[in-house]
């Protein structure tokens, strides 16, 4: 028994010293273990779905009022998104604008979630073997999920923006403010270093900044809004309510300006002039 | 044979600590909740030791919650560690509560878990990792308290894990 308890503890201890090193093993556990559990979870959480439709359909005569005047807004939108479309492609044709062909994606089936109130993450069934790398941006159809972090040969996980250790670099739209979407364990993630809080109003939309150069610049997070606090949170896009297919953009890192410009200085000034330091994006 | 029921009740003990493991990690909701469910883990580990501790040996304990360690996102080890000290601690204590009532049988199953709890909290804190909101660690210890009875209830009426009552010789007898 105290050989079991030592070994225990030697575990957690070399985890807290050597954190990635266990963490990989903890990744090619679950590579073995997971995907043999697949064929069974996935008709469980049909059937526990199944059941809730169900449950569901008992409201349906209000649900279906709702939806009807939903849809009456929603055509009225669906004309404007329907002219602006054709501004947007006169005018992209008029720029000559060449869209990012290396934003394209991977999708993967979410086979399970954490298993534990205290995190959030899912585990996605691409890994490694299809290319996944460490750090991608994951979105549903519409807005960001989270990021991928640890890979095994065939699994990846994905932590999830309400995950309490994620954070990510954002930009509110349309005043221009940056801000870190921290998750707090939450359905909606806080706003935090706003560097004017007075120019964001709740209603507001929340992008992906690209500082930091792990994510892509300009992907959907979320709205503002205000929680009974007064904190400004993100009301987040992603259904997270059902995740079921994730998209994971490749990403190869925002590239850097580092170059002072050669036309104008002569050449052993450039040796001295350090880059000044403005992540772009 | 007394021996071979045992072995069938540690392979029973495995197989509902995979069930309730494959339950926790199916992707059924992945919005973050606002309550914590008991650790139906720590429950049946405790349960058993306390009622039939030859039915869980240490390293089945260790095994079963270093997977569950590795599989829910928790640092590896310290849980384990944590189950493995507290279902030894209760299984020196089996004899002296075998004819003891539930709610005494009850009460230190209970000391226990929120033993636990405290320990792995504070060991976090010491060693400076992120942690859990404490209401919901709170409010998961305390669903785990209760669940207990619901545990015991069901492991003796349907799984057939019984206190031992004196002359009662269907174990290995020799070894109690």
């Amino acid at each position: 028994m105290g050989v079991v308890l030592l070994c225990l503890l030697g575990v957690f201890l070399v985890w807290r010293i050597d954190s990635p090193r266990v963490e990989r093993f903890r990744a090619q556990v679950t590579d073995q273990v997971m995907p043999n559990m697949e064929w069974l979870m996935a008709p469980v959480t049909g059937a526990v779905n199944l059941v809730r439709n169900v449950q569901s359909y008992q409201r349906l005569v209000d649900q279906n009022r709702e939806l009807r005047s939903e849809l009456r807004q929603m055509q009225a939108w669906k004309e404007a998104a329907l002219q602006l479309e054709q501004e947007n492609a006169r005018l992209l044709d008029l720029n000559n604008v060449r869209l990012d062909p290396r934003l394209t994606y991977i999708t993967g089936v979410v086979i399970a979630d954490s298993g534990s109130p205290f995190r959030q993450s899912v585990l996605l069934n691409v890994g490694a073997r299809d290319g996944i790398i460490d750090g991608w941006a994951a979105m549903d159809g519409i807005g960001l999920v989270g990021r991928v972090s640890g890979v095994g040969e065939n699994t990846s996980r994905v932590l999830l923006l309400t995950d309490a250790t994620s954070s990510v670099p954002a930009t509110i739209q349309p005043s221009g403010q940056t801000a870190l979407v921290g998750g707090d364990n939450s359905a909606a993630p806080l706003l935090d270093f706003i560097e004017n809080a007075d120019l964001v109003r709740p209603g507001d939309r929340v992008v992906s900044s690209g500082d930091g150069g792990v994510f892509p610049a300009g992907l959907l997070i979320g709205q503002v809004a205000a929680d009974r606090n007064g904190r400004l949170r993100v009301r987040l896009s992603a259904d997270f309510q059902r995740l079921e297919f994730l998209r994971l953009l490749r990403h190869h890192g925002t590239e850097r300006v580092d170059d002072p410009g050669r036309l104008i200085l002569p050449e052993e000034d450039l040796s001295q002039s350090l880059p000044v330091g403005e992540p772009d994006g | 044979m007394a021996n071979t029921s045992i072995w069938w009740k540690r392979g029973l003990y495995l197989l509902l600590a995979l069930a309730i493991l494959f339950w926790n990690l199916l992707p059924l909701s992945t919005l973050p909740p606002s309550w914590a469910g008991p650790d139906l883990l720590i429950a049946l580990t405790f349960a058993w030791a306390l009622r039939r501790p030859e039915f869980v040996p240490v390293l089945l304990i260790a095994f079963v919650a270093f997977l569950a360690d590795l599989l829910l996102q928790r640092p590896p080890g310290l849980m384990a560690f944590l189950v493995v000290l507290g279902a030894e601690q209760l299984k020196t204590r089996a004899i002296g509560l075998r004819d003891a009532s539930f709610a005494g049988e009850w009460a230190a199953a209970g000391l226990v878990v929120i033993a636990v709890f405290l320990l792995n909290r504070v060991t976090l804190a010491l060693f400076v990792v992120d942690q859990a909101p404490l209401g919901l660690m709170l409010i998961q210890m305390i669903a785990t308290i209760l669940i207990y009875p619901v545990v015991v209830l069901i492991s003796h009426l349907f799984l057939g894990v019984r206190k031992l009552a004196p002359g009662d010789d269907d174990a290995i007898g020799a070894r109690i």
